[in-house]
């Protein structure tokens, strides 16, 4: 079915009065992903953006259609771990198990448990939408933070400006897990986000599924919220987030990218790197580079085989 | 009717907590708990028992892993000890708060630092204030008894809070000795089913938000409803045991044990493996004519002030024996509490004495000591200084 039917068919999940920013990256993801995963689901979301955007409810009051709860920000997949294991005991394999996580409950307090259940082969569809950042605390740095960003804890001061780490590339970690999918998506990329949305809730009958999916956030980032979609786009074009999956078959190149945008193009118009210096600008630029040659020689050892 | 069964304090657990049939066990090895997981790897790797096993890198995750499996409305299992218990301190604060039921054997050890792994109960002690139920055991028969016990007054409809199981790490986890092992027929008799009483609070047939923001008036509501649980769990604990003496033969007091205590003018006050000593050094200063006995405290949370306050009535001089620290206090955290419990605390001629810590024993000796020290004071009540038990420690009288 062409994904615009299936979004067309599929009920919403989520409240429609919830309180997340305009052009929100997170938001669209969150809502396509239980579009997709329909109503014989439970969903986790970890303190966030998401959760403080109220999906999870207020008082008596419930965000969503679908049972949710708030895990503690460092425990999401060791909690559903749990949970996953008595719906496959009581014979309740068809209960999507999903997160939809950001990246500091994802890639920095909540790595250990993450990482620790897709090790395990946890039966669940793991979501992480990145955007590279605490945005919900007032943007602090994460390390999944692009160097060289500003942010409220990585200020740009006299002596240091910005980010002074490279970001952490969280995505090619969790492909190592043996996981039985893992995949990279963008909100800029609909067609191919509702595609790994279906393939990895299918993974998840048989075992770990993680879907990174890059998320501009116009209030931290500082652009306008209208440029989401475009931002999103740019980091596909630039390298600087390559679309690729691994399953069961090996790895696939999504997009290949022949003639790559340099990061600069990426990084115009976006507050948050409006002070970056000639190094940090190469610096980017060579991660982007060594990531979508890593990427592309992966999915060359595939098709060789 | 059970077998004897020669078993170390771990396995005991172990064991017991197989025959309540849990649905999930999820578990980080930690010295001195690790055979308890070790056992019960090798009882579900062999088919012997059938249960989720969820082998996971942290107590974070495994306390995280079994309120999930709560949450989906499991009976689950868990154990650990001190650096553990600190590490699962986040999700084990909300398995309370959540309401939701589970035993967890704690093989007590100290905290570091210094750096050490040997006995204590600073750790369990320090969490005392997270919402569970605590209970210190001190044979190997007690453990078996009360993981059976905790899971019946976990669920309990009225109580509906999780329980820890402790028990003095090496002391206690390691030694062995005979255990009358109830029979799985016995125990299903015993146990009410899972289900009885408990659904998953997650599930899609009933979508609702377990835990949304809450605001504070709420939140005052929930925490007054899990207070007024903690003081219903004091009546369910003596009935508990009474029904188990009913089906196993066996009573351990409920609350406290109480220990030649009817005619006694001075009483020890122990927790846990401890016990033993004290009531040799009873027994002992009974043959030289000093009128002593002993509470054994068996429930920590709820603590049982009133139960206490009555053993303790028309008696002259009283000592908390504790395992641990109070920081703020210059004494034991017990005796803290028990000071609390008392209306009528200054009656008594009193102290605190506080001993094995990092693994150093509680002696016969010790406790001896103790009483004679309670036997110099009991014509002069008040307060006196604390009492480390220590070779070359003096008594501050």
């Amino acid at each position: 079915m062409n994904y615009l039917d299936i979004l067309k068919n599929s009920p919403d999940m989520v409240s429609p009065g919830i309180s997340a920013c305009q052009g929100c990256g997170g938001e669209l993801v969150l809502r396509r992903v239980l579009q997709v995963a329909g109503e014989n689901t439970i969903v986790a979301v970890p303190p966030g953006c998401m959760a403080g955007s109220g999906v999870v409810g207020w008082s008596h009051d419930s965000g969503m259609k679908i049972p949710v709860h708030i895990p503690l920000l460092d425990n999401t997949a060791s909690f559903l771990s749990g949970l996953s294991h008595i719906y496959r005991r009581s014979g309740r394999e068809d209960v999507n198990i999903v997160a939809i996580a950001g990246d500091g409950a994802s890639a920095d307090c909540g790595f250990q448990s993450l990482s620790g259940a897709a090790e395990r082969g946890e039966h669940m569809l793991y979501v992480c939408y990145d955007n590279e950042g605490y945005m919900n605390t007032g943007y602090q740095r994460s390390s999944t933070t692009t160097e060289g960003s500003r942010t409220s804890t990585t200020p740009l001061g006299r002596r240091f400006s910005g980010k002074q780490q490279p970001q952490k590339y969280v995505p090619l970690i969790m492909s190592m897990h043996g996981a039985a999918y893992c995949a990279t998506a963008t909100p800029a990329n609909m067609p191919d986000l509702i595609r790994k949305i279906q393939k990895g809730l299918a993974a998840s009958k048989t075992g770990f599924a993680y879907l990174h999916v890059f998320s501009p956030c116009p209030t931290g980032w500082s652009f306008a919220p209208d440029r989401t979609i475009e931002v999103a786009r740019r980091a596909v074009k630039s390298n600087m987030f390559p679309l690729w999956e691994r399953d069961g078959d090996g790895w696939t190149l999504n997009y290949v990218n022949e003639r790559p945008i340099p990061v600069s193009e990426f990084v115009e118009g976006i507050g948050k790197f409006s002070k970056l210096s000639e190094r940090q600008l190469a610096s980017i630029q060579r991660a982007a580079d060594e990531r979508y040659a890593a990427v592309s020689a992966l999915a060359s050892i595939q098709n060789r085989a | 009717m059970g077998s004897i069964r020669v078993l170390t304090g771990n396995y005991a657990a172990a064991e017991a907590a197989a025959l309540c049939r849990p649905d999930l066990i999820s578990a980080y090895p930690i010295t001195p708990q690790s055979s308890v997981v070790e056992h019960l790897s090798e009882l579900v790797h062999n088919g012997e028992l059938d249960a989720e096993l969820v082998q996971v890198e942290s107590e974070h995750s495994a306390m995280s892993v079994v309120q999930g499996a709560a949450a989906g409305g499991a009976r689950t299992f868990t154990a650990t000890s001190a650096q553990g218990l600190a590490l699962m301190y986040e999700p084990y604060f909300r398995m309370s708060t959540l309401r939701l039921p589970m035993v967890m054997a704690i093989a007590t050890r100290e905290m570091t630092s210094p750096e050490t792994i040997w006995s204590g109960q600073q750790d369990a002690i320090s969490v005392r204030d997270a919402g569970w139920i605590q209970m210190f055991c001190d044979s190997n028969q007690e453990i078996v008894d009360m993981i059976i016990q905790g899971y019946m007054l976990s669920e309990h409809p009225q109580v509906c809070l999780p329980v820890n199981i402790c028990y003095d790490g090496f002391y206690s986890s390691h030694l062995t000795c005979g255990v009358d092992m109830p029979t799985q027929e016995e125990v299903d008799a015993f146990l009410p089913p899972r289900s009885a009483n408990h659904s998953a609070l997650l599930d899609p047939r009933s979508p609702l938000a377990l835990d949304p923001m809450t605001p504070g008036e709420l939140l005052m509501n929930y925490r007054r409803n899990h207070l007024a649980a903690m003081q219903r769990a004091l009546e369910v604990i003596e009935e508990t045991d009474r029904k188990f003496a009913a089906a196993f033969g066996r009573s351990y007091g409920g609350l406290i044990e109480e220990y030649r205590c009817d005619d006694a003018e001075l009483v020890l006050i122990t927790l846990g493996g401890m016990t033993g000593a004290g009531k040799d050094a009873v027994d002992e200063s009974r043959e030289r004519g000093i009128r002593a006995g002993l509470i054994k405290l068996r429930f920590y949370r709820p603590f049982p002030a009133a139960r206490l306050a009555s053993a303790l009535r028309g008696k002259r001089a009283f000592c908390v024996v504790d395992r641990s620290v109070c920081f703020g206090w210059n004494c034991g955290p017990m005796y803290v509490e028990l000071r609390s419990a008392l209306e009528n605390c200054g009656s008594y001629a009193r102290f605190s004495a506080i001993g094995g810590l990092g693994g150093a024993d509680i002696s016969v000796a010790d406790m001896a000591r103790v009483i004679d020290r309670l036997n110099d004071i009991k014509d002069r009540p008040g307060e006196y200084g604390t009492l480390w038990l220590m070779k070359d420690q003096e008594a501050e009288v």
